[in-house]
C-alpha cells in the first residue's frame, strides 16, 4: 500500500518559484493542501544565474508553502529545464543466453543500460530514460517482456539528458534552503503529468508547457513519451518584443501584455488606441492595439512554428489523437489557443489538472501545472517503490531518476 | 530621356526633369540625388550660401542674391531671401527654362528655402513645368519662428505647386533608433526624400505593359486639397510579389495600409523583372484591395525591365483627403494642373499609347539604408485662401508606429546566452526578424 505522507514539487522558474504541497492517500489519491509562490528572481531562461538570490526565492516559496499548507517540508521533488536538455530516443538489444528462454528482471535492466550506451557530450548526465515498448523476438508492442519467452530483447528508450554543472545549480538552489531532494524531474514530463490522462497518453498527444523563460514540450504516442524538448523562449520574450517595438519600458509591457494583450490578429478594430497612463518615469503614451497584437502574434506564432517543425521530425503529427495542450503561465494568453490550432491543425486545450483533488484555485491555474506534476509523479514513483510489482523495484536509477512514463 | 522607343514604335515624347535643391537642406538633398546618380534628371543646386555651392557636387550651380547676402547666405530672414530672389530672378527663371518637371527640394524654416521657395515654383509654373515639391519642415524645438515661417511658405507653394510631398523633422526620430547617431538620423530621413524622389521619377519613367502617365499621377495627387500617402517596398525570392506588397504597406506613413482605405485615389505601380507574371500583379492587386476603399480611383501601372534578377518592387502613393469635396480650382494660372494636360511644349508625360518595353533604372539599390522605401508624407495643402495650414498632414494616430530596424535589439536578452534555433536568434524579436527575411 502506498503511504500516506506529504509530497512537495518545487519548480523554480523563471517568474517565480512554486512549491505545491500535496498528501497522498491511502489508496493512490492525490489531494494538493496548498502552494507557496514567490516572485522568481536570478533566474534566466529557466535555469539560475544568481544563487544566492534564488536560493532565498525557494526559501520564501516553501515556507510560504508551509504555510498555507500546514505542513511540515523536509524534501521536495525538482523539476529541471533549460536549453541545454536534449532528448533523443535510443534502442538497445540483448540476446538471451542459451540456457534459458525466459526474460526475467536482469535482462529488462540490461536492455535498459544497453540503450543508454550512446554518447553524449561528457559534460552531460542523464536526467531519464523512459521506456517505450520492448520487442521480443523482432515482435513489436511488448510492453511487459517478463516472464516471456524469446531469444531476443529489444527496448526503445526515450533519453533526456542535460549539462550536470547547469542542472546541479538548480538543485543547489533547494539545497541550500534546507530542505533534501526526492527527485529531479525534467519539466515537461511534470507538466504532462499534471494534464494528461492515461487515455490521452495512448491517443498520443502534445503538452506545451510555455513559462516566463522557456517552453517545455512533450510528446505521448502510445502511451510513452516519444519526443520532449525545450525551447528557450517564454512569456519573457513576448514582453521584451513589446518593450521594444513599442518602446516601453520592460514593466509596462508586461503590464501590457497581461492586461491588454492577445495572440490573435485582426480582433482589433483598426485604429484603436490604447492609453498607457502615465506614472513615475513614464510619460503616458498612446499604443495601437493591432501593433501590440501583431508583435504578440508574431511570437507565439514562431515559437509553434519551431515546436511542430521539431516534432515532426519525430513523430507524425496525425498520429496524435489527443492534440495539443497548452499549460504554463503564457498559457493565459488570450486567443494563443487560436493561434496554435492553426499552426498544428488540430484540436488544441488549455490543460487542467487531471487526476488530483485539492482547491479550485490551484488545479485551474496552469502555471501551478509543472509542480502538480511533480507532486504526482513522485507519488506514481513512490506507490512503485512501495509495491514491487510488475517490474519488481528494478527500476534503473541512475542518478537522478528512469521511470517509465 | 524617358524611354528608348524600340524601333518602330512612335517616337516618345521627351520629358526634362530637373531636380532644384534650394538653401542648405535642399543642396543636400539635390546631392544625395545626383550622387545616386538619377540618369535623366538634371540637378540643380541654388542656394545664397556660397560655401554651400561650392562643396556641392551638382552639375548646376546657381547663386542667389549674391549682391543682397554676398554670398553669406539669408541668415535665416525669409525676407532677405526673397530680395536675394528677386535680384537673381533672370537665373531661377534660366534655371527652369524648357523643363518638363521640376521637383523641387527644400528645407523650409529658415530664409532661403522659406523665402525663395513659393519664388522658385512660380517661375517654373510659368515656365509651364509641372511643380512637385519636396519639403521638410523644421523640428518643433528650433521654435515658433521658424515654425511660422515655414507654415507660411508651405501655405504658398501649396497654391503654386501640382504636388507637394512634406516631411515633418519631427518625425525624423521614427526613422532611426533612439540610440543611433544623429548623422545617421539625418541621412535616414534623406534617404526618405530621396527615395521618393526617385520612385516617383521612376513610375514616370516606367514603361511597360501598363504605363502611370504625368497625366494620371497628378490627376490622383494633385488638384485639390489632400494629403498623399507613400509607401515602396520590395521583394525577391518565391514570394517577391507578396513580400513586395507586404513591405509597401508596412510604411508607417500608409498606417500599415489604413490611410489607403480612406485615400479617395490611389497609384499603384508595380515594376518587375521581365519573368514578372500576371498572376503575381492579379495577386497583389486582389490583396491591396483589401486596404483600398470600394470608391477609389485606382491607377495600375506595371513596369517591367530588361532582367531577370532585378526584385518586384510596390509603389503606392495615395490621396486621402482631408475634404474630399472641397476641390477648389487652382487660383494660378496652370495649363498643367488639370488631369491629362494638352501636350504642350514639355509635359507630354508618358503616353500609355507607346507600347514599349522600357528600361529604367532602379533606384532601390542607390540606398543601401536598412528600410530606405520607408514613405514620406506627401501633402497636399488646402487651396482655399485661409490662413496658413499647420503642417500636420498626417493625423495622430500614426504617431505610434514605432517599429524600427535595429541590427542586435535583444534588449534585456542582451547579457544572456543567445538562444539560437536553426539559424536564428530567438532573443531577438520575431517582428524584427520577420522584417529582416522580407528583404
Amino acid at each position: 500500500m502506498a503511504r500516506s505522507d506529504i509530497i512537495v514539487g518545487v519548480e523554480v522558474g523563471t517568474s517565480k518559484v512554486c512549491a505545491v504541497v500535496g498528501e497522498s492517500g491511502r489508496e493512490g489519491t492525490l489531494r494538493i493542501l496548498g502552494v507557496g509562490l514567490a516572485p522568481s528572481r536570478g533566474v534566466r531562461k529557466g535555469e539560475i544565474v544568481d544563487l544566492a538570490i534564488a536560493t532565498e526565492c525557494v526559501h520564501d516559496a516553501i515556507s510560504d508553502a508551509e504555510t498555507n499548507s500546514d505542513a511540515e517540508i523536509g524534501s521536495v521533488s525538482v523539476a529541471v529545464t533549460g536549453s541545454h536538455v536534449r532528448s533523443f530516443n535510443s534502442r538497445g538489444s540483448i540476446l538471451i543466453p542459451a540456457d534459458r528462454f525466459e526474460i526475467d528482471d536482469e535482462d529488462v535492466q540490461e536492455v535498459a543500460v544497453k540503450a543508454r550506451e550512446v554518447n553524449i557530450p561528457p559534460e552531460n548526465f542523464f536526467l531519464h530514460s523512459l521506456i517505450q515498448h520492448y520487442y521480443v523476438d523482432g515482435q513489436d508492442g511488448v510492453l511487459n517482456p517478463l516472464g516471456m519467452v524469446g531469444r531476443k530483447l529489444e527496448a526503445d528508450f526515450h533519453i533526456v539528458h542535460g549539462v550536470k554543472t547547469r542542472l546541479q545549480n538548480t538543485l543547489r538552489s533547494i539545497r541550500e534552503a534546507g530542505v533534501e531532494i526526492d527527485e529531479v524531474v525534467v519539466n515537461s514530463l511534470a507538466s504532462a503529468q499534471a494534464v494528461l490522462d492515461q487515455h490521452q497518453k495512448d491517443l498520443g498527444a502534445v503538452v506545451i508547457d510555455i513559462g516566463g523563460g522557456v517552453t517545455d514540450y512533450i510528446v505521448y504516442e502510445n502511451g510513452a513519451v516519444h519526443h520532449s524538448g525545450v525551447l528557450a523562449v517564454g512569456g519573457d520574450h513576448i514582453s521584451n518584443d513589446i518593450s521594444l517595438g513599442l518602446r516601453i519600458p520592460l514593466t509596462r509591457a508586461e503590464k501590457l501584455k497581461t492586461e491588454e494583450g492577445s495572440a490573435k490578429m485582426g480582433d482589433a478594430p483598426p485604429g484603436e488606441m490604447i492609453v498607457l497612463k502615465n506614472d513615475a518615469g513614464f510619460s503616458g503614451k498612446e499604443v495601437e492595439r493591432e501593433m501590440l497584437n501583431t508583435i504578440i502574434h508574431a511570437r507565439v506564432r514562431e515559437n509553434f512554428e519551431l515546436i511542430r517543425r521539431q516534432i515532426e521530425q519525430e513523430v507524425p503529427l496525425h498520429l496524435l489523437g489527443g492534440g495539443v495542450m497548452l499549460t504554463g503561465g503564457t498559457s493565459l494568453m488570450r486567443g494563443i489557443k487560436d493561434v496554435a490550432e492553426s499552426i498544428f491543425e488540430m484540436p488544441v486545450h488549455l490543460a487542467r489538472e487531471v487526476g488530483v483533488s485539492g482547491p479550485k484555485s490551484i488545479l485551474n491555474n496552469p502555471q501551478y501545472s509543472t509542480a502538480i506534476g511533480l507532486v504526482k509523479f513522485t507519488q506514481a514513483l513512490r506507490a512503485e517503490e512501495d509495491e514491487p510489482g510488475i517490474f519488481g523495484s528494478m527500476l534503473e536509477r541512475i542518478g537522478g531518476i528512469f521511470r517509465r512514463k | 530621356m524617358i524611354a528608348y522607343p524600340k524601333s518602330g514604335s512612335p517616337a516618345a515624347p521627351q520629358l526634362s526633369v530637373r531636380l532644384i535643391g534650394l538653401g542648405n537642406a535642399g543642396v543636400h538633398l539635390a546631392d544625395r540625388v545626383a550622387m545616386s546618380g538619377l540618369a535623366g534628371v538634371e540637378v540643380i543646386a541654388m542656394n545664397t550660401d556660397s560655401q554651400s555651392l561650392v562643396s556641392s557636387i551638382c552639375q548646376r550651380k546657381v547663386a542667389l542674391g549674391e549682391k543682397a547676402t554676398r554670398g553669406l547666405g539669408s541668415g535665416g530672414d525669409p525676407d532677405v531671401g526673397a530680395q536675394a530672389a528677386e535680384e537673381s530672378m533672370d537665373e531661377i527663371r534660366a534655371a527652369v527654362d524648357g523643363a518638363g518637371l521640376v521637383f523641387l527640394c527644400a528645407g523650409l524654416g529658415g530664409g532661403t528655402g522659406s523665402g525663395i521657395a513659393p519664388l522658385v515654383a512660380e517661375a517654373a509654373r510659368e515656365a509651364g513645368a509641372i511643380v512637385m515639391v519636396i519639403v521638410t519642415s523644421p523640428f518643433s524645438f528650433e521654435g515658433r519662428r521658424r515654425s511660422a515661417q515655414a507654415a507660411s511658405s508651405l501655405a504658398a507653394l501649396s497654391r503654386l505647386a501640382n504636388v507637394i510631398v512634406h516631411f515633418e523633422n519631427d518625425r525624423m526620430s521614427e526613422l532611426a533608433s533612439p540610440r543611433s547617431g544623429i548623422g545617421e538620423t539625418f541621412a535616414a530621413s534623406d534617404a526618405l526624400l530621396s527615395a521618393c524622389v526617385s520612385s516617383l521619377v521612376g513610375i514616370l519613367r516606367g514603361g511597360g505593359p501598363m504605363p502611370v502617365g504625368l497625366s494620371d499621377l497628378l490627376s490622383a495627387l494633385g488638384g485639390g486639397s489632400a494629403a498623399g500617402a507613400f509607401g515602396r517596398g520590395e521583394g525577391t525570392g518565391d514570394n517577391r510579389a507578396h513580400d513586395a506588397l507586404a513591405r509597401a504597406l508596412k510604411s508607417p506613413l500608409l498606417d500599415r495600409g489604413r490611410l489607403l482605405d480612406e485615400s479617395h485615389s490611389v497609384v499603384v505601380h508595380i515594376s518587375g523583372p521581365s519573368s514578372l507574371t500576371f498572376a503575381e500583379v492579379s495577386a497583389i492587386m486582389q490583396e491591396l484591395g483589401k486596404h483600398i476603399g470600394e470608391n477609389a480611383r485606382l491607377f495600375l501601372g506595371v513596369a517591367t525591365q530588361a532582367g531577370t534578377a532585378d526584385p518586384v518592387g510596390v509603389t503606392i502613393l495615395g490621396n486621402f483627403a482631408t475634404d474630399g469635396e472641397s476641390r477648389v480650382p487652382v487660383p494660378v494660372a496652370a495649363p498643367a494642373t488639370r488631369p491629362r494636360p494638352e501636350p504642350q511644349r514639355d509635359v507630354p508625360a508618358v503616353s500609355e499609347a507607346v507600347p514599349q518595353v522600357v528600361v529604367h533604372e532602379d533606384p532601390k539599390p542607390l540606398f543601401p539604408e536598412p528600410e530606405p522605401e520607408m514613405p514620406s508624407v506627401a501633402a497636399r495643402q488646402p487651396r482655399e485662401p485661409k490662413p496658413a495650414p499647420k503642417p500636420a498632414p498626417v493625423p495622430a494616430k500614426v504617431k505610434q508606429e514605432t517599429l524600427q530596424f535595429e541590427s542586435v535589439a535583444r534588449g534585456r536578452f542582451e547579457k544572456s546566452e543567445p538562444t539560437i534555433v536553426e539559424g536564428e536568434d530567438l532573443d531577438v524579436p520575431t517582428f524584427l526578424r520577420m522584417r529582416g527575411k522580407a528583404k
